[in-house]
């Protein structure tokens, strides 16, 4: 799956400071990596700028220095699962997803059509006329996911979509994601998962940025190769959280 | 016996009062979205904003009325101006609360509300058909309750514009029970009344509170649901037809924006110019500015005894009605039904109606005409919304551990209503200060009650034609409430909101 030499986001040399306060807060520092068609996880404790990167790549918020580059022919259609679920609560499920897809000015017909096959993909359809605090976190988490997916991204970003579940809603959900990402279904060309669970960055993804704390900074750039499906328990996958662990602390 | 001509007159001067109240709504409720929202969303605006509304909702409604009298009789001719003038004043009295309830819900979304709006790039019209106008939906409704019988209260105020001997009165409800009152022709005065009331109750049976029982979980209301719902029927089938003009409106505007802009402007740019040609030389100076200063200083501790004091007694009325009111439900729908209809008549006409009981009495109708401009802010907000946060789970601690009597209300009652209490207070304030041009000085026919204070200075300069006097001391009025309100007010409502607030 690993084609790195296919560049699709270049990420250079970004920093990013706060003024808060009248006090400068440097969050990001000269951070820079590049994602082929694969799924990068940027690996950071708490606090330490995930986010603030995420959202830089997605274009809300703008860098004090450095640029993010996109290698695609147009503007890229970007998909962002939050870390919490940011539904709108006056909109039904099918709404939620709607929305980001009318504001493109597709017509009802074709919109309709994506958020459908988007809320099949992660088993919501039956529940498209619910409203969100009708379903349950893990359910919320999953319109969030399709509300991404259905708009067709090029570039799929998820700020620790994980953080907020019990661990078993959890652990399904990621087999689903992983599902989605490696069965090509949709076009995603890159995934970038923001995560502070070392475990996690390892099983699922093809390249892991690890980040310092405050001011982040690239500590290490690891490639990994290591066969799916992956499992938990096996020696090979224990050996490569323990490498990760040692640049985490 | 009513005449058919004084019927058709009535007729006729209702239909106007209320297109009068429907337009200025209309209007306030569109300055009120674009307002609150471009203040949530922009940190300039709110800077300029926060401020400048503090001090404009507290001008009273005689203060605007030289503006208004210059801006759109003397430009428009009095035809045109004095029309536009009522309903410029209507909204003064109604927009405010309406603007602020619109800042305070799109001012507590979540960041990540705004992300995903960036994200999906969402356009500036879904941004409010989807974000911001369901977000303020609740706030907007509770506060148009209040907004709707300002409006009322201040009916007469607004139909009957006199400065000195300057007077344009409308064809309308309020008028037409002044001036049958006046001319002594009991039954049509009685008409008028009984037609006001009907108008009044008929709007909140129908119209606002089946709106707000739809939409938010209030108990506490009487309406029928059936005439709105097919309102609401006939407006969503015309929806999608006005979803699409505004839609191909908007990228029209999107592309022209700068055309557009000129047209908004050059009517503004007119009407500037045109004010250039107002005498101004009857007016007297800065060297006369001390005069109006010193009476405002010396009426001023009698109109702010009576505001706190007035407000202190409303505040304790409303903790007792909401008390009933919890512990009766069905009560509770008869005391605010008889509030909606209370708080919406309009203020002049008290003294008409209290006179054959309080004659020789007018401190206690002034009294009274004080409560009806501040307790309705507490009130409602306290009895339709405060109420819903008396919850079940909390009756049934209280049931299980034995918590009653005095205990339960200072315990669990009074502060689980307190933020509503408190969120009601400045408004109420603001309310009773306003109130006092009505309540201190009455001039109607044979009446002639004065009782002093700001209120009365206020109502005897708007009588002598004095307009430097009267926006000179409007301003020096709202200048003390925003002082008080920051000193005293502010405070407090910090300290009790910190302790009070569960969640
Ligand atoms: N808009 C902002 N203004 C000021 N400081 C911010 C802002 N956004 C984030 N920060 C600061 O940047 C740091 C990193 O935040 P974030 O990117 O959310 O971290 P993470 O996602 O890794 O937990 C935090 O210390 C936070 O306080
Ligand atoms: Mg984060």
């Amino acid at each position: 799956m690993s084609l790195s030499r296919d560049i699709v986001i270049e990420v250079k040399e970004v920093s990013k400071s706060y003024a808060t306060g009248g006090r400068e807060v440097e969050v990001l520092r000269n951070i820079s990596f590049a994602a082929g068609r694969e799924f990068v996880a940027v690996l950071g404790p708490s606090g330490c700028g995930k986010s603030t990167l995420l959202r830089i790549i997605a274009g809300v918020e703008k860098p004090s220095r450095g640029e993010v580059v996109f290698h695609l022919d147009g503007k890229p259609s970007i998909g962002f699962v939050f870390q919490f679920p940011t539904l709108l609560p006056w909109l039904t499920v099918e709404e939620n997803v709607l929305l980001p897809l009318m504001a493109r000015g597709m017509s009802k017909k074709e919109a309709l059509g994506n958020a459908y096959r988007a809320l099949k993909i992660v088993g919501l359809y039956e529940f498209r006329d619910f409203y969100p605090n009708e379903l349950s976190g893990g359910m919320r988490q999953r319109v969030n996911l399709a509300r991404a997916i259905a708009v067709n991204p090029d570039i799929l970003l998820m700020d620790e979509p994980f953080s907020n579940l019990d661990p078993l809603t959890a652990e399904n959900l990621r087999s689903e994601i992983l599902d989605i990402w490696l069965s090509s279904l949709l076009p995603i060309k890159t995934i970038i998962m923001v995560t502070h669970n070392v475990e996690e960055a390892v099983l699922m993804s093809d390249k892991i940025v690890v980040l310092s704390p405050r001011p982040a900074t690239v500590v290490r750039i690891i490639e990994n190769t290591l066969p799916r499906p992956r499992s938990r328990k096996a020696s090979e996958v224990q050996e490569l959280v323990d490498k990760v662990y040692e640049y985490v602390s | 016996m009513l005449t058919a001509e004084v019927a058709w007159e009535l007729l006729a001067s209702t239909g106007l009062s209320l297109a009068r109240m429907v337009a200025s709504y209309i209007i306030s409720f569109v300055v009120a979205v674009f307002t609150g929202v471009a203040m949530a969303k922009n940190k300039y605006v709110e800077a300029v904003m926060l401020p400048l509304l503090d001090v404009l909702q507290s001008i009273p409604i005689l203060g605007f009325l030289p503006a208004a009298l210059v801006v759109f009789v003397r430009v428009l001719g009095p035809a045109v101006g004095a029309e536009l003038s009522a309903v410029f004043l209507l909204f003064t009295s109604l927009v405010w609360n309406m603007i602020f309830g619109v800042y305070t819900s799109v001012k507590s979304l979540e960041s990540s509300v705004d992300d995903l709006a960036r994200v999906y790039r969402l356009p500036l019209l879904h941004r409010y058909m989807y974000i911001y106008l369901p977000a303020s939906r609740n706030s907007v409704i509770a506060n148009s309750i209040v907004s709707w019988a300002g409006g009322w209260f201040f009916l007469t105020s607004a139909e009957v514009l006199s400065i000195g001997k300057t007077e344009y009165s409308l064809r309308g409800l309020g008028s037409f029970i002044i001036k049958t009152y006046a001319q002594g022709d009991q039954t049509a005065y009685v008409a008028g009344l009984t037609m006001l009331f009907a108008v009044i109750l008929l709007s909140y049976l129908l119209l606002w509170n089946p709106v707000a029982m739809k939409y938010t979980q209030t108990k506490a209301l009487v309406g029928f649901t059936r005439v709105y719902e097919e309102l609401e029927k006939a407006v969503s089938r015309i929806r999608g037809l006005i979803w699409e003009r505004l839609s191909s409106a908007y990228s029209v505007i999107r592309r022209k924006k700068g055309r557009l802009a000129v047209a908004i402007l050059f009517p503004i740019i007119l009407d500037v110019a045109s004010l250039n040609n107002i005498d101004l030389s009857t007016t007297s100076w800065l060297s006369g500015s001390w005069i109006y200063i010193e009476e405002f200083l010396v009426n001023l501790p009698l109109t702010a005894l009576r505001v706190y004091g007035v407000m202190a007694a409303g505040l304790a009325l409303t903790i007792i009605l909401a008390y009933i009111s919890h512990m009766m439900p069905r009560l509770s729908k008869a005391i605010v039904m008889l509030g909606e209809v209370l708080s919406s008549i309009p203020a002049m006409m008290w003294w008409p109606i209290l006179l054959p009981a309080l004659g020789g009495f007018p401190t206690g109708i002034m009294f009274f005409i004080y409560m009806q401009g501040s307790i309705w802010y507490v009130f409602f907000n306290t009895i339709i919304f405060g109420l819903t946060r008396v919850t079940r789970e909390l009756d049934e601690l209280s049931e299980i551990y034995g918590v009653r009597g005095r205990l339960y209300i200072t315990k669990i009652f009074i502060p689980s209503i307190m933020p509503s209490i408190v969120a009601g207070s400045i408004s109420s304030s603001g309310g009773a200060w306003n109130a006092s041009i009505v309540a201190e000085h009455i001039r109607l026919g044979e009446l002639n009650i004065d009782v002093g204070g700001v209120g009365s200075l206020l109502s005897r300069y708007a009588e002598m034609g004095d307009m430097y006097g009267v926006v000179l001391t409007s301003l020096l009025m709202s200048v003390t409430i925003v002082v008080i309100n920051k000193l005293l007010w502010a405070r407090l409502v910090r300290k009790i909101g910190g302790t009070y607030v569960i969640e």
